[in-house]
């Protein structure tokens, strides 16, 4: 099992925040509300543990998933719980459980996602290409494990990067996580001098 | 083996099997996406099992893994570990193997449905028949298996408890 450093994981936390801080200002500018970010985490974590780290499994949610690749493989996932979910829409001006609301948390992922991802990459001098967005509607767990069977056939281990963003005064509140490969993670450390 | 008992269910989390012999417990996973979920039931008595299975096969050294993570290795652990309860005419039931994301690459694409045909395999290579299965699709799904009348029930997010099998008796 690999093991980070108090230092390294630190230092990914730090990306954690300057990548959500980008991502909260990104919202913000949309809804015309202020964005606040909650203290993000970089956790290194069994799997089981990892589906665990976003909340109660079988609680449901909207989840966008943007594949990320190039230098470093990585998947980031917003988690939207229901209430949230139809807050965030009505501020958007699109009615929540409509193929229409479906699609604007969609972009609103899309859109995060990118702002987030680029942060890192100009951070660290890293080629990182986001692909298009999948957005499913189920259990959180069943998110969160799907997305890391994809990169689990060698290892036990996930590094879990997550934040909150939360909407000021409208209590709406989404789940940020960014999940490296393990590969990805040395290549983000090395970049930062910290291998 | 860490399952987390909670009232009578006991939690089968991701990579982990469970069993018991106790009228009343429950054996649960939560959020099976791409997962699949292999209940052994004693055809007579009330002995059940439950794995969590993850991906299809250990591609290599399984140390530091979970013992059900892979069917190859989960599989067959979970028939020894309901056979040591006393279990002599196993039955199974599966449940999960869906498709959420179409993205992941050729690999990434199809988890779910490569799980669920290696834990066929294994089944198969058992001899242990396949009496009900709730399998593929997109939708995630949680199992409980109740060691009472074997009967294994299933939902899906939002939805309600669906009975998938069970004997009717103790």
């Amino acid at each position: 099992m690999t093991h980070y450093t108090d230092m390294q994981l630190d230092a990914l936390r730090e990306l954690a925040n300057i990548g959500s801080g980008n991502a909260g200002t990104a919202l913000s500018a949309m809804l015309g509300q202020p964005v606040d970010i909650s203290v993000p985490a970089a956790q290194a974590l069994p799997l089981a543990n990892a589906v665990e780290a976003a909340g109660d499994p079988e609680s449901p949610a909207t989840g966008v998933v943007l594949p990320i690749f190039g230098d470093i493989d990585a998947t980031v996932v917003l988690l939207f719980p229901p209430e949230d979910e139809a807050t965030l829409c009505t501020l958007l001006g699109v009615q929540p459980g409509t193929e229409e609301g479906h699609s604007a948390l969609g972009e609103i992922g899309n859109i995060l996602g990118c702002s987030y991802v680029n942060s890192l990459a100009e951070m660290t001098g890293l080629t990182i290409e986001p692909r298009p967005p999948e957005t499913v509607a189920d259990m959180v767990g069943a998110i969160l494990a799907s997305v890391l069977a994809v990169r689990a056939d060698s290892t036990n281990l996930a590094l879990v990067m997550d934040s909150r963003l939360i909407v000021e005064n409208q209590e709406c509140e989404l789940t940020f996580l960014l999940l490296p490969s393990l590969q990805g993670i040395d290549e983000l450390l090395r970049r930062l001098g910290l291998a | 083996m860490a399952s987390v008992v909670s009232g009578t269910e006991l939690m089968v989390r991701m990579g982990e099997l469970a069993t018991s012999a106790v009228v009343g417990e429950v054996l649960v996973t939560i959020g099976l996406g791409s997962c699949v979920g292999v209940a052994l039931v004693d055809a007579r008595r009330p002995i059940v099992g439950l794995a969590h299975v993850m991906l299809p096969e250990s591609t290599g050294d399984a140390d530091g893994h979970p013992v059900a993570k892979f069917a190859d290795r989960g599989v067959p652990a979970l028939a020894h570990a309901v056979t040591a309860l006393g279990a002599s005419r196993l039955e199974a039931v599966i449940v999960g193997g869906a498709q959420m994301f179409s993205f992941g690459g050729t690999d990434g694409a199809n988890i779910g449905a490569r799980n669920e045909a290696a834990v066929r395999e294994q089944l198969d290579r058992l001899g242990i028949p396949i009496r009900a299965a709730a399998t593929g699709g997109r939708k995630g799904r949680t199992v409980r298996v109740h060691v009472q009348g074997a009967r294994v029930t299933v939902r899906e997010v939002a939805g309600v408890e669906q009975e998938l099998y069970g004997r009717g008796t103790l």
